[in-house]
């Protein structure tokens, strides 16, 4: 039975069935997305300076990622351009035409995801932020995975009534443990064996426990003086014949000492720290959380070991102060200003002496920021200390993370919005491709049904893209 | 099957050209605006005047795509009137954030007061 109204209008409408319901679902979206933006609006006024991690407002905070956000916001026009092309094509009877077009859609779909997914790549592998305990924040990149501890195992202590131990994943496959069990010794090589150890164990200790329960009710209830409390044996102890290597972080792990590290899942490890820094590759520094007064204070420079990154930050600080100061004469800079990216957050190089002229600028008419230093070294400019790492204790660290979701509101945010987009774009690049390739057998029975099923298609499309042309200056550029 | 009844879409996709060369305009303008020191009105950084323009700009490229590509400027009215009570509810949520601003349980933070450009100490004050 045809369904009716595929291709003709309703009398009623005056649309045909299909272009009803994609306007409601877009309705429907609308909701959703307004939602998120509401959300968006929300965060984004809510954050409170000199507290909450700083809103990265303005183009220039997010450097080449706007290029990203640009390329696709072009490519994403193009598309919706070819989307309505290819409509056109359809209603022309072109079937050449119209796949042409169709396949260029999806193929702006695909370089619009590969594009998205070099920039998440980007942000949650190869930008990290250390907020250190004063609360000021070192960008750049961890290496050399030192985000984890260095650490070697003598002993390992699992809970044998939890969950499978996330040390074992980190075991290499020569790591040999023994273990007293059942009355014996059991020897384990590699992690394989240990797990499937442990599942044995975790059985066993779980029917001990149903065992001894069931025994301490009887017991109870023919004579409770004599009771004896449940006792099983809920943890063992797996001995390595030779320190192993483990690499403990992250969320698994709940503290750690120099002789033993604590998981969340209850599993001790006892041996040595070997190393627990955490190499860092320093690009900017962002004081935006610390007291303008307290700056030059900070443990940041403690930490860095370096005078001439000091030098380098206050001198830009100074230079933008200066600006803002020639751009409100005589009024005072607003505090937000002051607790803005544009005073607090610069680019700097590690062992990059530049080009210091010993220029003394004590001008006072100038009224810069306080310069207790009397001598103002000019910033140097690119050149030196690319690659050039510093180790931070981690004692000093009260935060550090990859720009994730993790990482502020507006990562949080940033993050669902692009990626809920993101799966929109994978949706309609789907049915679109659909259409493309499988469409033919319509479009030689029907052509005006499949006219209207691409131009229903397309719809869902145009609002993608009418998304997109909000997120970019939401994102991006404001 | 061929079907006889296709009319002339030369008119449209000249239509649909001007549309697409508009957006890509458009953008470049947003990003020259944003990228351009001359074009920052107002204070440094996003103010309400570059609010405005940013967000002036995606409405009128989102018009056109609403109006042109999705082919809003001549639809049939039972369209309007579901899109009515979407713009409702949108506004609504919207306006749930202006709500939230007169919120009388507020704090303010430390502040720093700034005198002959000299940085001077911190004042905590409340509502």
């Amino acid at each position: 039975m045809q369904i009716p109204y595929e291709v003709s209008p309703r009398r009623d409408t005056g649309l045909f069935n299909s272009k009803l319901g994609v306007w409601l679902f877009l309705a429907s979206e609308v909701m959703l997305f307004g939602g998120l933006f509401s959300a968006y609006v929300f965060l984004r006024v809510g954050i409170r300076d000199g507290v909450d991690t700083p809103w990265p407002w303005g183009i220039d905070v997010h450097g080449k990622y706007v290029f990203a956000g640009f390329i696709n916001t072009l490519v994403l026009i193009l598309s919706s351009v070819w989307v309505v092309f290819a409509w056109v094509a359809l209603k022309e009877r072109n079937w050449r035409k119209f796949q042409l077009y169709m396949f260029g859609v999806v193929g702006c779909a695909a370089f619009f995801m590969c594009v998205k997914a070099l920039e998440y790549n980007s942000k949650l592998t190869k930008h990290h932020g250390i907020k250190l305990t004063d609360n000021a924040v070192l960008e750049g990149k961890i290496v050399n995975g030192t985000s984890m501890l260095d650490f070697e195992a003598t002993e390992v202590s699992v809970n044998l009534l939890g969950g499978i131990p996330a040390i074992i994943r980190d075991l290499d496959s020569d790591a040999v443990f023994t273990v007293e069990w059942k009355g014996g010794t059991v020897e384990l090589k590699g992690p394989g064996q240990v797990r499937s150890w442990f599942l044995r164990a975790r059985r066993e200790a779980r029917r001990g426990l149903v065992k001894e329960r069931k025994r301490y009710r009887n017991e109870l209830k023919s004579d409770p003086a004599t009771a004896q409390p449940v006792s099983v044996t809920t943890s063992a102890t797996l001995v390595a014949a030779e320190p192993v290597a483990i690499r403990p972080g992250g969320r698994i792990m709940a503290s750690y000492s120099d002789t033993s590290v604590s998981y969340r899942d209850g599993t001790t490890v006892t041996g040595t720290l070997q190393r627990d820094g955490i190499e860092f590759e320093l690009h900017q520094i962002n004081m935006q959380l610390v007291m303008l007064q307290s700056q030059r204070d900070s443990m940041a420079w403690e930490v860095i070991g370096d005078e001439s990154v000091k030098d380098q930050f206050f001198a830009e600080q100074d230079k933008a102060y200066k600006k803002l100061r020639k751009h409100y004469g005589e009024k005072p800079v607003p505090e937000h200003m002051l607790r803005s990216h544009i005073i607090n957050l610069h680019d700097v190089h590690l062992g990059d002496h530049g080009d210091h002229d010993g220029k003394k600028d004590h001008d006072d008419s100038h009224a810069g920021l306080e310069v207790h230093d009397s001598t103002v070294r000019e910033a140097a400019g690119g050149g030196g200390g690319k690659g050039e790492t510093i180790v931070i204790p981690r004692e000093k660290v009260r935060f550090f993370g990859s720009h994730g979701p993790r990482y502020g509101n507006y990562y949080a945010i940033y993050f669902t919005i692009t990626a809920l987009h993101g799966l929109h774009v994978v949706g309609g690049a789907i049915v679109l491709l659909y259409f493309a390739v499988f469409g033919r057998k319509l479009f030689l029975k029907n052509p005006e049904h499949l006219a209207n099923r691409v131009e229903v298609g397309g719809l869902f499309w145009h609002f993608v893209d009418l998304i997109w042309i909000f997120l970019f200056p939401l994102f991006y550029l404001l | 099957m061929a079907d006889s009844s296709t009319k002339d879409f030369t008119k449209e996709k000249k239509i649909y050209t001007a549309v697409a060369i508009a957006l890509f305009t458009a953008t470049f303008v947003a990003l020259a605006i944003g990228k351009i020191e001359f074009f920052d009105l107002g204070a440094p950084g996003p103010g309400a005047m570059d609010l405005f323009i940013g967000l002036g700009l995606a409405g009128f490229k989102a018009s056109l795509v609403a109006l042109i590509f999705m082919h809003l400027n001549h639809e049939k009215g039972l369209i309007y009137k579901t899109l009515f009570f979407t713009v409702i509810f949108f506004a609504g949520m919207m306006a749930l954030t202006l709500f939230a601003e007169f919120d009388p349980i507020r704090e303010q933070y430390d502040t720093i007061k700034t005198t002959g450009g000299k940085l001077l100490e911190t004042e905590l004050y409340r509502d």
